[in-house]
């Protein structure tokens, strides 16, 4: 990552030159950064990839442990919260230097992407484990008793009375963590994948247009993240909605 | 078919059954009194292993409650629990709700669960309610829901928690009319209520409970008109007056 410093916003002009040639460089910019679009796209294939391929592994271990949380056991509680804690209380670019530069000290070598995956899926299902095991505490305790009073097993109790009602609290909050998640993804630069960030960083080398290069690599992650925010914010309202004719 | 010997349990420090002794035959309809606290629902939910005993024996059909080793999910299929909250799920229709356990716990097939749904919730009087959410029936309804749930496992014991305590006064008649109905057919059940009309008509022993204890356990005649303790007079005395 050389860089003269000074430009990376573009600056370097000379204020005083005439307004044609900063516009002709301008649109020499733009024409620039049009080639380097399937540079960004392979960036944000990489983000895809790495923020997809966390997201689905820490929903899964999430909602496990998330279970186990609201479950009874004590010590398995207790584990878990530790572990929830020590990950949500340090900065995920420190666990990602952890995972790729001080794993390998112990005989743990790992590539880039692979690091990056399991770091962000170990943050992942930290914050999914803390939304769901909310999520089953606010089921009331008499359906679990009601349920277990007719025979049900754990898991019959979790499938058919607790989680289908837990989800509606669980959903909307589930789905804000993707979000966020997917822009902690950004992060990952910082151990050499190359996800759109890390593009960013490598094209406004090449292109000195600070506004215009990181601008891209907004909206790129806008494009992912803006449905999410909708599909969010919807869910909450038919969430709401649900059983509100209920009596108490 | 249902036995208590020296029973205790504690919560912590306090101490909510002290040295039960009961035995409940099969057929027999025993309602449980007594002041708020005094351990009665902690007695029923002891039944089916809800609450875990300290100390003692309970013995139901023969299977070893206090055991930890014994398997409770085949038992509990065997004992019907209606709750004071009802405690219907709330995301299931009425049909769904009586159908669930049935299919997954005996393994009837859909159809047969819902045949054998639709005829339970014929009985409690709400064959036009099949597909309403609980949230949609009245407290009363839900109440019959309830117990139409805890019947379709086609129990042999039927424990009723305080069953009328959460309702409105004018819906307490009709959750009330179907339990008298179970006791006519022969149902095994030990009822925790406040209804001394429903004990006097219905059942076959009245037992009177306070800080604990198993005070005193009569047939309704002599148990009302000639109670032995102190303390049952007294609460009698508080709650017929009116």
């Amino acid at each position: 990552m050389k860089r003269r410093t000074g430009n990376a916003c573009g600056f370097s002009l000379d204020p005083w030159a005439p307004r044609t040639l900063r516009k002709l460089m301008w649109g020499f910019y733009i024409e620039q950064l049009m080639h380097s679009l399937p540079f960004f796209l392979k960036g944000l294939w990489m983000t895809a990839a790495v923020s997809g391929l966390s997201l689905i592994m820490g929903t899964v271990i999430g909602f496990i442990w998330g279970t186990m949380r609201a479950s009874r056991s004590r010590i398995v509680k207790a584990l878990i919260g530790a572990w929830t804690d020590l990950i949500r209380g340090t900065p995920f670019l420190v666990q990602i230097f952890i995972v790729f530069f001080i794993l390998p000290e112990f005989g743990i070598q790992l590539e880039a992407f692979p690091a990056a995956v399991i770091a962000l899926t170990n943050l992942a299902s930290c914050f999914i484990c803390e939304i769901v095991s909310a999520g089953i505490l606010a089921v009331p305790p008499g359906q679990r008793e009601a349920a277990t009073s007719t025979g049900l097993n754990w898991f019959q109790q979790l499938r058919y009375v607790i989680m289908p009602q837990a989800m509606r609290v669980i959903l909307p909050p589930l789905v804000g963590q993707y979000v966020l998640l997917i822009k902690d993804s950004s992060v990952v630069s910082a151990i050499g994948v190359i996800d759109v960030t890390r593009v960013g960083w490598l094209t406004v080398q090449r292109i000195p247009q600070g506004l215009l290069v990181f601008g891209l690599v907004a909206a790129l992650y806008f494009v992912i993240c803006y449905p999410l925010i909708k599909l969010s914010s919807s869910l909450e309202k038919r969430m709401s909605v649900g059983y509100s004719r209920e009596k108490e | 078919m249902i036995e208590f010997k020296g029973v205790h349990k504690w919560f912590g420090e306090l101490h909510v059954l002290k040295n039960i002794d009961l035995k409940v035959d099969t057929a027999e309809v025993l309602v449980v009194c007594g002041p708020s606290g005094s351990g009665k629902s902690t007695l029923i939910r002891c039944i089916n292993r809800l609450e875990t005993i300290q100390k003692g024996e309970i013995i139901v059909n023969s299977a070893k409650v206090h055991d930890s080793r014994t398997n409770m999910t085949k038992l509990r299929a065997e004992i019907g629990f209606v709750f004071q909250q009802f405690n219907l799920y709330p995301h299931m229709t009425a049909l769904q709700n009586v159908t669930l356990a049935p299919m997954k716990v005996r393994k009837v097939s859909k159809k047969d669960a819902e045949d054998q749904g639709r005829y339970v919730l014929e009985k409690v009087g709400l064959v036009d309610k099949l597909h309403q959410y609980p949230a949609q029936l009245s407290g009363g309804q839900q109440q019959r829901v309830a117990i139409a749930r805890g019947l379709c496992m086609r129990p042999k014991i039927m424990l009723f928690d305080e069953p009328t305590s959460a309702l409105d006064p004018e819906m307490i008649n009709e959750v009330l009319e179907v339990m008298r109905n179970l006791a006519r057919e022969g149902m095994t059940m030990i009822v925790v209520t406040h209804e001394m009309g429903f004990a006097r008509e219905v059942s076959h022993r009245v037992a009177f409970m306070d800080y604990g204890e198993l005070i005193e356990i009569a047939p309704p005649g002599e148990f009302f008109s000639r109670p032995k303790s102190e303390r049952t007079k007294l609460f009698l005395s508080k709650i017929l007056t009116h």
